[in-house]
């Protein structure tokens, strides 16, 4: 690569860097508690819905809880208590991402572990073909193309 | 009437299927036996195809039995006294027969002999052919299953056991409050039902052992077409979702709504995969996976979402449609994997990828992503169904999970769709990478650097940016090159966004879109709900609501319409609304929106007043870009039409082009440029017309008996 091509690519290294790292320490402030009541009401299952969260529900449930939250956070109480009281007077588990623990963690562990064994796999696929540039080529196969071509003659 | 008609209609489907799927076994046996003679069970063989007539004849008579039984109100029919009632809006009357599952089976029927109808007209000219036969043969099959479960668990003509009911209570409210529901069912269907084309050709190619090319060029068209169609579903949904459901949302993560996007991912691999396939003739046995798994897949959402099993798993086998789908999923993948491995020394190919560094090292790490991606999503919708089924806990998955361990994968699949465009095949070196990247890794930067500048904050969206403006900048790159290269041939610079590569890039373009507009959305929405007295304003993200009171209440047969006034920015009024359904205890919102290409400005009414003078509570959200979300949409069904038009490569010069063969030098031109000798593999044509599909044996059919 010649030099003024490297050094726009250096450019762009250092502005992109520039920008990110402003763009992520900038961040403004810690959450209010209007936004830290919002996360968590999306952390929640609706008890009485199909399939919706706290936040995105009208059931007066969910409206019970976002209460519940809201008097939480202004009370001071942290993300983790929260949770975990609104979670306990429940006979279901109401919290939208699965535990990290017993047999729940394999919600998590699972794809990673497929993921890495795909990628080592094909890693292992393209070093044989790196091996084994050519394929080989048997006496069973010779055979057959023989017969085939005999078979026209 | 209707019962009977309907009824008559179900059994001539299911009959003329299995009469179909009969007579093609008895042609190909034939065939097979008496070998070389060429007319030995062609008679057989056209009067089998003939039966798909037969069968879309009876689809259509249930589907018209159907209608004029909810049009007229019959209530005589059990489906019509659940689902339909006389206060109903007629388009919502007839959408109604998909907002139930024995009517929904009825358009499932309808779409597939549709497909059936359309194979055997397209292909008449082959009816001889093994490979068409085999294909129509395993279409029939699938028919006769859903005709099957019209005439089992899912009788959509079941008469009322006592007295005829004056009047039903309608569909469910949300299925009959916005338009788009006459719509996007229909449009999933199509695409739902249409990967069975590609599959069946799938099989067939595996029956008779030519698992070549040919078939996969038969069948890119039909594909395509598929696909086309089920991402225009999927965005429909998510659109109607937004229109109607009042939480600002497009997307849930709902089993329903992963249901169809599972194939969508299965079928979006295969379409890139099966390029390499076409190219190098490698990836035989992925690529039927692929297919198998994407129609497997259609099976098995529908059982999801059909048959209770997501309420608990204890409760699936309460409807008894249950075990017939999971019988027939296990049936499909059974056969499928049997087939394979049957096959799987034919399935060996010669080939081998030379470095990772080119465009089918691209498409390979795309493929594993998609895998990933499909696997997370299937794990995170069955996985509370299975640890029910372990330890009788009930957990929930959801988008929390769903959105942390897909961001990634969406990221990484950005990044590919950006560089994979300007790789050629084989081989690249790093210098040409850069050379060409160069434009499009600037064009990501800046918008990095805007969107700091203009204030957005937070790692993940800003990643998304930069890496949406990186795949755009080099799909557009792609289509000006072709459009150039183009121009110098003499031909329309359109020539630059049909075909597959071209129309292809169309299609990224809209996934960035998309892309883009759900990293915004979902990353910088602020959402309040605001107590309001007539006159009262609230501020959020810049945007003043200001309440002016309620309208008179309208009063249809249908519902009761209460809307608020209420003014953004002092300007226009918007009317959000709640619903009061006759039939129902709950109101149904109905969202009012200010859409505009930077911001959309949302509001439900959460809750009226109770006089005419009391606040009234307003939901309020704000988001960015949502609109791009619809206009992605559109990009991407749009540019899957023109990767599907018949482009300039039909027209095939005489004489070969001086000069091709050089992927560098014809970096937009690439469909044909690089088909030089080594790219090359005898007897194998990369070619994607349809018609190039002579059955030429393939190397690894030499030796066949």
């Amino acid at each position: 690569m010649n030099g003024r091509q490297r050094l726009g690519w250096l450019a762009l290294a250092l502005v992109l860097a520039g920008a990110l790292v402003v763009g992520v320490t900038g961040d403004s402030g810690p959450p209010t508690s209007a936004e830290r009541a919002e996360a968590l009401s999306r952390q929640l299952r609706c008890p009485t819905c199909q399939g919706q969260s706290v936040r995105d529900s009208n059931a007066p449930a969910a409206e019970a809880i976002r209460a519940e939250i809201r008097r939480r956070v202004d009370q001071g109480e942290d993300d983790e208590e929260i949770l975990a009281y609104i979670d306990g007077q429940y006979p279901d588990s109401l919290l939208l991402t699965p535990p990290r623990s017993g047999l729940g963690s394999l919600v998590w562990v699972l794809p990673v572990a497929g993921l890495v064994v795909a990628v080592a796999g094909l890693v292992m696929v393209f070093r044989r073909w790196r091996a084994a540039p050519t394929p080989e080529v048997s006496d069973d196969d010779r055979r057959r193309v023989a017969e085939a071509l005999g078979g026209e003659q | 009437m209707s019962a009977a008609l309907g009824s008559a209609g179900v059994m001539l489907g299911f009959v003329a299927s299995v009469l179909g799927v009969l007579t093609l076994a008895a042609g190909l046996r034939q065939r097979s036996r008496t070998g070389q003679d060429r007319d030995s069970g062609l008679g057989l063989l056209w009067l089998g195809r003939s039966f798909a007539w037969l069968v879309l004849g009876g689809a259509l008579l249930a589907t018209v039995a159907m209608q004029i039984a909810l049009v007229t109100h019959d209530f005589s029919l059990q489906y019509v006294a659940d689902n339909g009632s006389r206060s109903t809006p007629l388009l919502y009357t007839v959408a109604s027969m998909w907002s139930a599952l024995e009517g929904s089976i009825i358009l499932w029927a309808l779409v597939l002999a549709g497909f059936l109808a359309a194979v055997v007209r397209r292909f008449a000219d082959r009816a001889h052919d093994p490979l068409v036969a085999w294909a129509t043969l395993t279409i029939f099959a699938v028919a006769a299953f859903f005709f099957a479960l019209m005439l089992g668990p899912a009788d959509p003509f079941t008469t009322m056991a006592g007295a005829i009911p004056a009047d039903g209570p309608g569909p469910n409210p949300l299925l009959q409050n916005h338009p788009l529901m006459a719509i996007h069912p229909p449009m999933l269907y199509l695409g739902y039902v249409g990967f069975t084309v590609p599959f069946a050709f799938a099989v067939a190619a595996l029956v008779t052992g030519r698992v070549g090319e040919g078939w996969l060029a038969a069948t890119r068209r039909w594909t395509l077409v598929a696909w086309g169609f089920l991402t225009a579903g999927i965005v429909l949904g998510a659109w109607w979702s937004y229109e109607v459901l009042g939480w600002g949302g497009f997307w849930a993560w709902d089993p329903v709504e992963n249901a169809s996007f599972l194939p969508w991912l299965t079928g979006t691999a295969y379409l890139h995969s099966v390029m390499i396939q076409q190219r190098r003739g490698m990836l035989r046995v992925w690529n039927l996976s692929l297919l198998v798994a994407t129609f497997s897949l259609t099976i098995l959402g529908t059982f999801l979402t059909r048959s209770g099993v997501l309420d608990s798993v204890h409760s699936f086998t309460e409807s008894p449609i249950g075990p017939w789908l999971l019988g027939f999923f296990g049936a499909v993948v059974a056969v499928s994997l049997g087939l394979i491995g049957w096959r799987g020394d034919r399935l060996r190919a010669p080939g081998h990828i030379d470095s990772p560094l080119s465009r089918e090292g691209a498409f390979l790490a795309n493929n594993v992503v998609f895998a990933a991606f499909a696997f997370v999503v299937l794990l995170g919708t069955v996985f509370p169904l299975l640890v029910e089924a372990v330890n009788d806990d009930r957990i929930s998955v959801g988008t929390p999970y769903f959105n942390r361990m897909t961001m990634p994968l969406g990221m990484v699949l950005l990044f590919l769709m950006a560089i994979a465009p300007v790789l050629p095949w084989r081989k690249a070196s790093g210098e040409l990478l850069r050379t060409r990247l160069q434009w499009p890794a600037w064009a990501g930067t800046a918008t990095v650097v805007v969107a700091v500048l203009l204030g957005a904050r937070g790692l993940a969206p800003l990643v998304a940016f930069g890496l949406g403006a990186f795949a755009a900048a080099a799909a557009l790159r792609q289509v000006l090159l072709a459009a150039r290269a183009s121009r110098r041939r003499g031909g329309s610079v359109l020539a630059g966004v049909i075909g597959r590569t071209n129309g292809g890039m169309v299609v990224h373009l809209g996934v960035v879109a998309v892309a883009v507009a759900f990293a915004a959305a979902s990353s910088y929405a602020a959402s309040d709900e605001v107590r309001l007295a007539p006159g009262e304003s609230a501020t959020l993200a810049g945007h003043t609501v200001t309440y002016l009171g309620m309208n008179e209440p309208v009063r249809s047969s249908q519902k009761t319409v209460f809307s608020a006034r209420v003014a953004i920015d002092g300007g226009q009024v918007y009317e959000p609304a709640l619903n009061q359904f006759p039939n129902a205890t709950q109101t149904i919102g109905t969202p009012s929106v200010r859409t505009g290409l930077t911001e959309d400005v949302y509001l439900t009414l959460v809750a009226g007043p109770d006089q005419a003078d009391d606040p009234a509570v307003i939901g309020v959200i704000v988001q960015p870009m949502v609109v791009w979300l619809w206009i992605g949409g559109g990009l991407m069904a749009l540019g899957t039409v023109l990767a599907a038009w018949p482009g300039e490569r039909r027209r095939r010069p005489a004489a070969p082009e001086t000069g091709a063969g050089h992927e560098d030098d014809h970096p937009a031109d690439d469909d044909r440029a690089g088909r030089d000798g080594a790219d090359r593999v005898a007897g194998r044509d990369a070619d994607d017309d349809d018609s190039a599909d002579a059955p030429s044996p393939a190397p690894a059919t030499v030796g066949s008996p």
